[in-house]
C-alpha cells in the first residue's frame, strides 16, 4: 500500500517537473552544450559547416592572448574592489540602519531606489552626470576650487569611476541582506555582554560579527558571482576603454565574438569564464546546504 | 551621551540617503528642462517644462521600445511562471529530482548572460529568428525559469502542509492539493516573485541587444542607442530616463516584502 502511494508520489513529481525541466534543457542546457561543440571546432558564423573537431586549442589560445589574460586582470581587480568597498559601505548603512529610531521606512525606501534601477540608465545618467565640461560633478567641485577631473578619459580614474558607479547602483544589495541579518539576531547575548561591561565595539567583534557570519558569506558570494558577469555598465559607459582600462572580461568575449566575429574563440573563453562562475555557484550551494542543516 | 547614540545613525544614513536621492532629484530637474537650458553650467533656472516627455514619442520610436519591453516581460513572465510553480512544488513536497535538481537550478540562474548569447545568437540566425521578440522571450524564459523555480521552493518549503494534507484526506487528488490550495496560499509569494522576474527582464540589456533588430529593440537597447544618436540631447534623455525607471519604482510597495528573499536566493527570510 505505502509502496504503491510512493510510487503514484514520485510518478507526480515526474509529471509536474517534467515541462520545466524540458524548457530548462532547451533554453539552458542545449546553448551550453553548444558552445562546447563551437569552443572545440572551427565554427564561423560566414560559413556553419565549416566545423573540424580543433580540440582544445583555442583554450591554449585564449590563455595565450595577451588581451585576453588583461581582461582577466582588470575582472579580478573590478570583482575585488566593488565587493569589499559594497560591504564595508553596505555593512555600516545596516548598521546604522538597524540601530536607528526615528525615519527607517523612509531611509529604506530610498536604498531600494538604485537597486532596481535598468543599469544602462545608471550607466547613462552618471555618464550624463561626469561629462567633462558639461557635467554637474564638475561645476559642483569647481564651486569648492577642485579643477576638473576627466572622469572617464584617462585609464586609472575610468577604471574607479566605474567602480564608484557600480557601488551607488548595487550597495542596496548587500545593506538589504546584511540588514535582515541583523534584525533576526537574538537580543539575550548582547544583554549578558553589556552586564559585563562589555562596549559598543567589543560587541560587535565578539558577537555581531560571528553571529552574523553565514549571512555575510551567502551575501558575498552571491554579489561575487554577479559582479564576475558585470557588462552593461561597462558596455553603456567606457566600451571598455580608455585602451583596456575597463575592459572586463564579459566585455572583451562580446568584442571578440560580435566585433572580431571569431565565434569559436569567444566560446572558448565563454567556457572559461562558466568554469569559474559554477565553481563559486557550487561553492555557495554547499555552503546554503550546510547552513540549511 | 544619549542624545548621540540616537544622532549617529544618522550621521551615517543622511550622507548616504542624499548620494542616493540627489542624482535622482537632478534628473527630474534635467527632464524639466527645456533643450538649451538642459546644457547651462553654472545651471540655469527655468519653469519646469514637460516637453521632452512629449517630444521622445515623436523625436524616437519610444512607444515601440517600450512595448516592446512591455511584451517580452510579461510574455516571459507569464510563460516560466506555471512551470517554475510546478517544479517547485514537486521539489518541495515530493523531493523530486533531489539535490542535484537544486544544483542545476542555481547554476542556470547563476549563469552569466554572455555564455548563453553567443550559442543563442547562431542557433536563432540559422532558425531565422534573429531580431524577433520571440528571440528575446525565450532567452528571458531561460533567465526567469530558474530565478522563479528558486523563489517558489523557498516559498513552498515555508508554508505548511496541513491544509494540502487535510485536502488529501477528503479526497483531493495530488494535483487538486497543489491547485486548489498551495498555490492560493502562495499567491502573494507568487506575485511579488512574478513582479521581480518581470523587472528582471525589463531590465535585461545583452540578450535584447544581441537578439533584437531596430524595430524589435527594448527599451534599454533604444536607450542605448541615445548615447550616439545625433549629439546627446540630455534633456530628452533625461526624461526617457525617467520614464524607463518609474513603472518600476511603481512596483516596490507590492515587493518590499519579499525582495530579501528575491535577492538572497531564498536563503534568507
Amino acid at each position: 500500500m505505502t509502496a504503491a502511494i510512493a510510487q503514484r508520489d514520485r510518478w507526480f513529481g515526474f509529471a509536474m517537473t517534467l515541462p520545466g525541466l524540458l524548457a530548462l534543457l532547451l533554453v539552458v542546457l542545449f546553448p551550453i552544450l553548444f558552445t562546447l561543440w563551437t569552443s572545440t571546432s572551427d565554427f564561423t558564423l560566414l560559413k556553419p559547416s565549416n566545423d573540424a573537431f580543433l580540440g582544445l586549442s583555442h583554450y591554449t589560445q585564449a590563455f595565450a592572448t595577451p588581451e585576453f589574460r588583461h581582461a582577466l586582470s582588470v575582472t579580478l581587480a573590478f570583482v575585488v574592489a566593488v565587493v569589499v568597498l559594497e560591504f564595508l559601505v553596505g555593512f555600516a548603512v545596516a548598521l546604522a540602519l538597524d540601530k536607528v529610531e526615528h525615519g527607517k521606512a523612509v531611509y529604506y525606501v530610498i536604498l531600494l531606489f538604485p537597486l532596481l534601477m535598468n543599469p544602462i540608465v545608471v550607466g547613462l545618467i552618471w555618464k550624463m552626470f561626469l561629462h567633462p565640461t558639461l557635467g554637474i560633478v564638475n561645476y559642483v567641485l569647481s564651486l569648492v576650487g577642485i579643477p576638473p577631473v576627466d572622469w572617464l578619459g584617462v585609464p586609472d580614474n575610468a577604471f574607479w569611476t566605474v567602480v564608484a558607479v557600480d557601488i551607488w547602483h548595487q550597495v542596496s544589495f548587500m545593506i538589504v541582506l546584511l540588514l535582515a541579518g541583523l534584525a533576526a539576531l537574538p537580543k539575550e547575548p548582547y544583554e549578558a555582554a553589556r552586564l559585563e561591561g562589555a562596549g559598543t565595539i567589543r560587541c560587535f567583534f565578539w558577537i555581531t560579527l560571528p553571529l552574523m557570519r553565514p549571512v555575510i558569506v551567502v551575501t558575498l558570494l552571491i554579489r561575487l558571482i554577479f559582479a564576475v558577469k558585470t557588462y552593461d555598465i561597462i558596455y553603456i559607459m567606457t566600451r571598455g576603454g580608455p585602451g583596456q582600462a575597463t575592459e572586463l572580461v564579459s566585455y572583451y568575449i562580446y568584442r571578440r565574438a560580435f566585433v572580431g566575429l571569431d565565434v569559436s574563440q569567444a566560446s572558448a573563453m565563454a567556457v572559461i569564464l562558466l568554469l569559474v562562475v559554477l565553481a563559486l555557484t557550487a561553492w555557495l550551494h554547499r555552503y546554503m546546504r550546510s547552513l540549511a542543516q | 551621551m544619549r542624545w548621540l547614540r540616537r544622532a549617529a545613525p544618522h550621521l551615517v544614513l543622511i550622507p548616504f540617503s542624499l548620494a542616493v536621492v540627489l542624482p535622482l532629484l537632478w534628473l527630474l530637474r534635467v527632464s524639466l528642462t527645456d533643450r538649451r537650458t538642459a546644457y547651462q553650467i553654472p545651471p540655469e533656472w527655468s519653469t519646469p517644462h514637460l516637453g521632452n516627455y512629449v517630444e521622445i514619442f515623436t523625436a524616437y520610436p519610444f512607444a515601440t521600445w517600450f512595448w516592446n519591453s512591455l511584451s517580452v516581460a510579461l510574455l516571459s513572465t507569464a510563460v516560466a511562471l506555471p512551470l517554475a510553480t510546478m517544479l517547485a512544488f514537486a521539489f518541495a513536497r515530493y523531493n523530486s529530482g533531489g539535490a542535484p535538481l537544486r544544483l542545476s537550478i542555481l547554476a542556470s540562474q547563476m549563469l552569466p548572460p554572455i555564455v548563453m548569447v553567443l550559442p543563442l545568437f547562431a542557433v536563432f540566425l540559422g532558425a531565422g529568428l534573429l531580431n524577433s521578440r520571440t528571440a528575446v522571450v525565450i532567452a528571458h524564459v531561460g533567465m526567469n525559469l530558474p530565478f522563479l523555480a528558486w523563489m517558489m521552493i523557498a516559498f513552498f518549503e515555508g508554508e505548511v502542509r496541513q491544509l494540502e494534507e487535510a485536502a488529501r484526506v477528503e479526497g483531493a487528488t495530488r494535483f487538486q492539493a497543489f491547485w486548489k490550495v498551495a498555490v492560493p496560499v502562495a499567491a502573494p509569494g507568487l506575485l511579488a516573485a512574478a513582479l521581480l522576474a518581470f523587472i528582471m527582464s525589463w531590465n535585461e540589456f545583452l540578450f535584447a541587444l544581441i537578439l533584437t533588430g531596430k524595430r524589435t529593440a527594448t527599451l534599454p537597447v533604444g536607450l542605448s542607442t541615445l548615447d550616439t544618436h545625433r549629439g546627446v540631447e540630455i534633456a530628452l534623455l533625461a526624461a526617457a530616463n525617467m520614464v524607463a525607471i518609474l513603472p518600476v519604482f511603481l512596483m516596490m510597495p507590492f515587493l518590499r516584502r519579499y525582495l530579501i528573499k528575491g535577492l538572497s536566493l531564498g536563503a534568507l527570510k
